[in-house]
């Protein structure tokens, strides 16, 4: 093939697709996911995702900070959808010897933060905190065996390296600060990485490089829509809000697949192995996907050799309060094992699996 | 267990001692930092030796043990003093490879306290391989899937009969692959946290930064004469205790007495702080340990040494830990000078540097000619 008619047909190729540069999704995710947005504080996560999106794509935010924008026009409406809010805790008070207490909830195991570090997001900047180990932890257990009380995040008490109220609040911290697990990224090999909020950043990571491959003058005859959604993980306050906007015919919400891809669950169902594509998820705690739809993902994946896999799990997700509105939801996912953990596991393989459907499907769908 | 608190200032001395302490602050730290990375847990003390050797000063002789541990001696009048530190901290080691490439977890030594093991669920690992660190994580079931049973027997009674590393492989031949074999450490990332007051906290910090007091010390007083002849040694083996009726002494300061045969010892270890906010405190100074509180010629010394340094102390009696154990036949002539540790044994050992630097500094003064007068 000479050069010329080799040109030819890449730009044949590009003015036909609606997706252009390679995906940079898995460089996206490591650098998003590290950016705080405990739910109802998600301000610095979704201006980092406007900030990065393409200025001709128009997006819209709300005083929520749901981030979103639409391209093309007409039937059907498609809505894409991922939660930028991650889990974590709210401050609830400051004790007179300065260590901090934080409201129920979290959605992470308390145990695996006992004695470990957090980064309260204050008005003046991070503060690093230790949440206390339990009273007594090192003592010997008595001879009589006695119920222990259980570790909830009411019982955390963060140390934060004063010893009054008064030194606590100096550092900046306040009644209502966000506060997170201090992250780290564990590389579990090239391209498959253990970390804190993969919980959606990677759903947020794959919209996001989808949106910088759209070719939006090429979405004819169909309305598409891109939206980071807050709230999620306290319930679906983003996506109601936006429900009261928008009427979508489908919304493919992108966010976990909770596998059993791990040596603790039972294979019994949620099955899906990390790392053998993207996801479709037929069945979760919040919605049954028709099947003819998921025939319909299914044969454009095949139609460009994306890898899917369909697996039912458990777990809610946003596209679910739009089917009061008559949307049909089509949840989309990676495998993704220890779900709402520190350690949650993603493979690039499927992050970028993913991208590529989300872009097929804008493409594609009739 | 009974207690006296007590704090020594040597007003005159207190303003150009401050000012030398400044001054060598930053190496400390730096030390402290270099030290923290490396790894080192019972029967792995190997890198962190090896890391030490490399930060003592050039021309220094080396003395070992078979077992590991690594001593330098300082010139002076027939000694010697022993001044003992450990190499070795608590965590893990491979145990085994399943089928499916999850690695196995044993312990060489029983837990310093019963929850020991359960900080492990969930948590970023590392194993120590002759190939180099390799990231694995410890599984944990997925929050979704909990249901009251199994959060009851895998998350309330999480062990080492249900830890199993995660590799990101397949199989047991691409996790050897990775260069991990049997027996390998296992331990946390070395993340530090930096936290208000200059407190430090990370895992295995109260172990690696009294081990840096000794280095530093170490590397002031090196191709000097000392007050007496002095031994300076970090010992392996020092989570091990030896089998047997009665005390269970550890088996790297057994050794050490037996190699080192000294007049007088300084054990420097990490002890319980903060505990319910009480005594020792964080950020009290280090904590002079006897098993009896009474005068001797040894403990006078450490204090005047502290008096001089300008540096603050805190007193303690207790039983003899198993460090001190093997030199309590002469009682009077054994002390132990503990940095006081703030989550002791949990992944986020909290330290006060200015406690480290008092623990250089009374000991350094100590060492030298005249010290201790």
């Amino acid at each position: 093939m000479n050069r010329r008619l080799f040109t030819v047909l890449l730009a044949l190729i590009a003015s036909v697709s609606p997706a252009g540069a390679q995906s940079k999704a898995w460089d996206l995710l490591r650098e998003i996911l590290l950016v705080p947005g405990v739910s109802g504080h998600e301000g610095p996560v979704s201006y980092f995702i406007q900030g990065r999106l393409p200025a001709g794509l128009k997006a819209e935010r709300d005083a929520m900070n749901n981030v979103w924008f639409t391209v093309g026009s007409g039937r059907p409406h498609i809505l894409f959808v991922a939660h930028s809010d991650e889990l974590g805790w709210v401050v609830d008070k400051i004790t007179p010897e300065g260590r901090v207490r934080v409201k129920q909830g979290g959605g992470i195991l308390p145990q695996t933060v006992e004695a470990r570090p957090v980064i309260i997001h204050t008005g003046k900047g991070d503060v690093p905190g230790i949440v206390s180990p339990r009273p007594g932890y090192d003592d010997r257990p008595s001879e009589v065996e006695t119920q222990e009380a259980p570790f909830t995040a009411t019982a955390f008490d963060i140390y934060l390296g004063v010893t009054s109220e008064a030194e606590a609040r100096a550092l900046g911290v306040a009644e209502g600060d966000p506060l997170t697990a201090k992250k780290t990224i564990t590389d579990l090999g090239p391209g498959l990485m253990a970390t804190r909020a993969v919980d959606d950043r990677a759903g947020c990571a794959a919209l996001l490089d989808a949106a910088l491959r759209l070719r939006p003058e090429t979405v004819k005859g169909k309305t598409v829509t891109f939206a980071w959604d807050v709230q999620e993980e306290v319930g679906l306050f983003g996506a109601s809000a936006l429900a009261k906007t928008l009427a979508p015919d489908y919304v493919f919400a992108i966010d976990t697949f909770v596998s059993t891809d791990s040596p603790l669950e039972s294979k019994r169902f949620a099955y899906l192995p990390v790392g053998k594509g993207a996801v479709l998820r037929a069945i979760d705690s919040s919605n049954v996907t028709p099947k003819t739809e998921i025939l319909k993902v299914l044969a454009i994946a095949r139609k460009r050799a994306i890898p899917v896999q369909i697996g039912n799990s458990r777990g809610g997700n946003d596209g679910s309060v739009f089917l009061a509105g008559g949307a049909v939801d089509i949840p989309l996912s990676w495998p993704g094992s220890y779900a709402h953990s520190l350690i949650e596991k993603i493979d690039r393989r499927d992050l970028e699996a993913l991208t590529n459907l989300i872009l097929a499907i804008v493409s594609d769908w009739e | 267990m009974a207690h006296r608190i007590g704090r020594t200032f040597g007003i005159v001395a207190a303003g150009v001692c401050l000012v030398a302490a400044a001054a060598g602050a930053a190496d400390l730290r730096t030390v402290i930092k270099e030290l923290f990375a490396v790894p080192s847990t019972t029967g792995n003390e190997d890198m962190l030796a090896a890391k030490i050797r490399g930060l003592l000063p050039k021309g220094a002789v080396i003395e070992v043990d078979p077992l590991g541990s690594i001593a330098v001696r300082l010139a002076g009048t027939p000694g010697p003093t022993l001044v003992l530190g450990c190499l070795d901290g608590y965590g893990h080691i491979v145990s085994g490879f399943t089928p499916e490439g999850y690695l196995t977890l044993d312990r060489p030594v029983a837990p310093p306290h019963a929850r020991f093991d359960a900080y492990l669920l969930g948590q970023p690992v590392v194993i120590s391989t002759a190939k180099g660190p390799v990231q694995g994580v410890i599984s944990q079931p997925a929050l979704h899937l909990l249901t009251q049973e199994r959060r009851r027997t895998l998350v309330e009674g999480f062990s080492l009969e249900n830890a199993y590393v995660d590799l990101g492989v397949r199989s047991e031949k691409e996790a050897r692959a990775k260069g991990i074999e049997m027996l390998d450490a296992v331990t946390y990332p070395a993340v530090l946290t930096e936290l208000a007051g200059d407190q430090w906290a990370g895992p295995g910090l109260g172990l690696k930064a009294a081990a840096a007091a000794l280095v530093a010390v170490t590397g002031t007083l090196s191709g000097r004469t000392a007050r007496e002849e002095t031994v300076i040694a970090w010992a392996a083996q020092t989570k091990f205790m030896a089998r047997g009726r009665g005390a269970r002494p550890a088996i790297g300061a057994v050794r050490a007495r037996t190699k080192w045969q000294p007049k007088r010892t300084i054990i420097v270890e990490a002890i319980s702080a903060g505990k319910g906010d009480g005594f020792p405190f964080p950020g009290g100074g280090p904590v002079l340990v006897q098993a009896k509180d009474e005068p001797s010629e040894l403990r006078s010394a450490l204090e005047a040494a502290a008096a001089a340094a300008g540096a603050p102390l805190q007193f303690l009696t207790r039983p003899d830990s198993p460090m001190a154990a093997p030199f309590a036949d002469r009682s009077a002539d054994v002390v132990t000078l503990a940095l006081p540790v703030r989550f002791l044994n949990t992944p986020s050992e909290i330290i006060a540097v200015k406690d480290l630097q008092a623990l250089q500094d009374i000991l350094q003064r100590f060492l030298q000619p005249g010290g201790g007068k």
